[in-house]
């Protein structure tokens, strides 16, 4: 359904230095697929999924949706973002509609709309209060029923856990499966947890830094629906193989990059 | 800051002890401190050019029922309006430019440091040699006096919304419009609000300023004409209501500020 | 989104951008203002607004003359004496308001309205209790600065973090050693951000002071060439009065520098 064809990026910083981002990236994701993609701080990963996204330009490459090359936003995918990127002024109720808004959908049917999937991420009873009284993870739903409310077939999610505390973000990994086991759409997720990543994904693509390259992907061997019993998915041997793997191939990865310290 | 450690029960605090936190009766000490040194001061050793606490309530009581003060205050504050609604018309949407466009503030970066620092009094002479003693020259300095609060706060309001808002509403296919409608503006709000209050702060000081300095018309006319009368008491009173108008006014602006972005204190 | 059409564009775009970037702003706009000053003041030739050059040439004048040297000595005294007054009231008083709540509760409110009441209003006032001289102006320098530095002052040490003082007082700090070791340097920060803003300020009671009270400083000068519709004079006093006031800022800035070197940059930039 997506096809990365040799994508690079690169950014020149203030003082006029170049830094690859990416280079030459390749990859097809498949309808519907639950992919994640993992990786050391700072190799890219953001960059790649806001180029999915068409947030932003890069410099060689396509990027193809169904076939037809990404030239900005498009309704059939909506994004999830690592600091929840919530408007401090709007309700939570206006902060879920706000994608349908900007669709010129108007109030009746984005509020009852908003309400669902308010209803959805387990937020009833919130409607009129502001992030700002909200916890962490209650922003990140907030977040989450943003992305779903206009209906995506790609729902990119750029460390959406990554700014919630552990217990929080277990249970929000069981309600994203759960939510996706109904309603089917392409995820691309991106996470710095192996964990995670297995845990939710169908395939882990790997990824090293400077430039930024796809170093690996591994396909996780683990059954589905997996929403239903996370311990034990977590206590197989399939998880734990994997999950080890991936480690082992991170930590060559960070040992390869010692000397030179790894940009946060 | 004065917590001792060790047990002491956990207690609903008495009435005194809640009288004793409430800002209140401190203040109202501190005003009873501050009347009290100044009535024996003036008092002992006052003399004809200052007068005491009482005698000034007493002609700020006398001043505000006389014609005259409320004719001055008229005058006074046709310049203040006039000249506050121009800055603040035009004042936000050029610092809502400048917030906009990196080089049109880059340009006038230089500008508006110089203006926040100047003193805009010394302006004053140039004002009259151009447009005379009349309502004109104290409408212009009450604009120039607070505009400049108006555009900087307003710049920075645009300029500190964050960024990754505006990149989520283009995630979602915002257009330019709705990003400004939706994101920008909104976002900016407290700030502007902000730069509207101190810029009303502002507007009545360059009010006050020009009347003193030059035009010596309305409510400064009135000062300037009790001292070389030696009316000390209606000097002071004068002086008392004019700083409780600009009270009023600012703090009638701060309760619309809090109004209008409270979601900006509790975020 | 229209940057992304283009996209192979993006780099040459990038690269013009950036020597847009190198060029220093201020000294080109400085100078496109200076010019436009120039012209304008020749077409229009009005008395209120020379041109440049007539206005530098006045200053040539007074400077040789030796009125503005005089002047500027009587105003940097009367900054100087009200600045520093400010400073030894305001960070007293601020301590005080930060450190015991009480203090705070009795004064906040005045301090507050004080800071945004039109201060030359006191101007008369002063007069009447210091007489008409160098006294009253400095008072006016006062109001006009001690109130910024008593309220960033009071609030720079009431949200120096908690955790501080209770490490100093865990390895058994006293109180006197609290406040001079760990809860003023860490509120420096941001008491030299009211510092900063004072001085803006003083420059401006110095001025304003010296203008109604016309007896000594730049603000003198101002007001009898404005009496005597000299336009150019008032356009020259200006400058001097401009660039007194940025070097006042630029001197604290220094000053600031010092003291909060250890700040890191992001976070100073908030302040
Ligand atoms: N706007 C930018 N300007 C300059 N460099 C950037 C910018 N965004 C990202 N980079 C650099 O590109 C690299 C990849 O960044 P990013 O995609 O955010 O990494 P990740 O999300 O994997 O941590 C990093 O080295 C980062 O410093
Ligand atoms: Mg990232």
């Amino acid at each position: 359904m997506i096809q990365i064809r040799g994508l690079s990026k690169s950014f020149v910083g203030q003082d006029g230095s170049v830094v690859h981002a990416l280079r030459d990236v390749d990859l097809d994701i498949d309808e519907n697929e639950f992919l994640t993609i993992l990786g050391p701080s700072g190799c890219g990963k953001t960059t790649l999924l806001k180029a999915v996204a068409g947030l932003i330009p890069w410099n060689d490459g396509d990027i193809l949706i169904d076939g037809s090359a990404v030239r900005g936003p498009g309704p059939e995918r909506s994004m999830v973002f690592q600091n929840f990127a919530l408007l401090p002024w709007a309700t939570v109720l206006d902060n879920v509609g706000f994608g349908l808004r900007m669709r010129g959908i108007g109030r009746a049917e984005r509020d009852e709309r908003a309400r669902a999937l308010i209803e959805m991420v387990g937020l009833s009873g919130f409607e009129t209060k502001r992030p700002g009284e909200l916890s962490g993870g209650m922003q990140q739903r907030v977040g989450i029923a943003r992305a779903l409310a206009v209906e995506p077939r790609v729902l990119l999610m750029d460390e959406p856990f990554g700014a919630v505390d552990e217990q929080t973000r277990r249970l929000l990994q069981e309600e994203l499966l759960s939510i996706w086991e109904r309603r089917r759409m392409t995820v691309v997720f991106i996470t710095h947890s192996m964990e995670e990543a297995v845990l939710l994904g169908d395939r882990v693509v790997l990824m090293s830094a400077r430039p930024g390259q796809i170093a690996e992907i591994v396909p996780v061997p683990l059954p589905r629906p997996r929403s239903s019993d996370v311990g034990a998915i977590e206590r197989s041997s399939d998880y734990v193989e994997v999950t080890a793997y991936l480690w082992d191939r991170l930590r060559d990865m960070h040992t390869e990059h010692r000397p030179s310290k790894v940009a946060g | 800051m004065t917590a001792t450690a060790g047990p002491r029960p956990a207690r609903r605090p008495g009435l005194a002890r809640r009288v004793l936190d409430a800002n209140l009766p401190y203040q109202l000490l501190a005003f009873a401190v501050f009347a009290g040194v100044w009535e024996v001061y003036a008092r002992e050793w006052g003399g004809l050019l200052i007068p005491s606490f009482t005698e000034t309530v007493e002609a700020t009581a006398e001043l505000l029922g006389s014609a005259e003060l409320w004719r001055a205050m008229w005058v006074s504050n046709q310049a203040l309006v006039l000249g506050f609604g121009i800055a603040v018309l035009a004042g936000v949407p050029a610092g809502i430019l400048l917030g906009r466009f990196r080089l049109a503030e880059r340009l006038a970066d230089v500008y508006l440091n110089i203006l926040l620092v100047t003193p805009m009094a010394a302006i004053i002479p140039l004002l009259v040699m151009s447009v005379g003693f009349g309502l004109a020259s104290r409408v212009i300095l009450v604009t120039i006096f607070s505009i400049v609060m108006i555009v900087v706060n307003s710049r920075t309001g645009v300029r500190q919304v964050d960024p990754a808002l505006i990149e989520m509403a283009r995630s979602f296919g915002a257009s330019e419009r709705q990003v400004w409608t939706r994101v920008l503006l909104p976002g900016a709000l407290p700030a502007i609000m902000t730069g509207i209050r101190l810029g009303l702060g502002r507007a009545v000081t360059g009010m006050v300023i020009v009347e003193l300095l030059m035009v010596s018309t309305a409510l400064g006319g009135l000062i300037l004409e009790y001292r070389g009368l030696f009316k000390a008491p209606l000097l002071y009173g004068t002086i008392v209501i004019i700083l409780a108008e600009a009270l009023l006014l600012i703090s009638a602006a701060r309760w619309c500020e809090r109004k209008l972005t409270r979601w900006a204190g509790s975020a | 989104m229209s940057a992304l059409v283009e996209r192979r564009g993006a780099t040459a775009v990038r690269r013009r951008r950036l020597s847009w970037r190198r060029l220093p702003a201020a000294p080109v706009s400085l100078a496109a203002g200076a010019v436009l000053w120039e012209l304008i003041g020749r077409v229009a030739d009005v008395p209120f607004f020379p041109p440049l050059t007539t206005v530098l040439g006045r200053l040539a004048d007074m400077v040789s003359s030796g009125q503005i040297i005089g002047s500027l000595g009587d105003s940097l005294l009367n900054l100087a004496l009200g600045f520093g007054i400010s400073l030894a009231a305001g960070l007293a008083v601020g301590v005080a308001m930060g450190r015991y709540r009480k203090v705070e509760a009795a004064l906040g409110v005045y301090v507050y309205a004080l800071l945004t009441a039109p201060s030359l209003v006191f101007a008369p006032i002063f007069f009447s209790l210091l007489g008409e001289g160098r006294g009253s102006i400095v008072a006016v320098v006062v109001m006009y600065t001690v109130f910024i530095v008593i309220i960033n002052t009071a609030s720079a040490i009431r949200t120096v973090p908690g955790h501080l003082v209770e490490m100093a007082r865990s390895y058994g700090a006293r109180e006197t050693q609290v406040l001079l070791r760990v809860i003023l340097p860490a509120a420096a920060p941001m008491i030299m951000a009211g510092v900063r803003l004072g001085v803006g300020r003083a420059v401006t009671g110095m001025i304003n002071g010296e203008m109604f009270i016309a007896v000594v400083g730049l603000g003198r000068i101002v007001t009898q060439a404005g009496g005597r519709f000299d336009g150019a004079s008032v356009l020259a006093v200006l400058l001097v009065i401009i660039a007194v006031a940025l070097g006042a800022v630029a001197l604290v800035q220094a000053v600031d520098r010092r003291i909060t070197r250890w700040v890191p940059k992001t976070t100073k930039d908030g302040l």
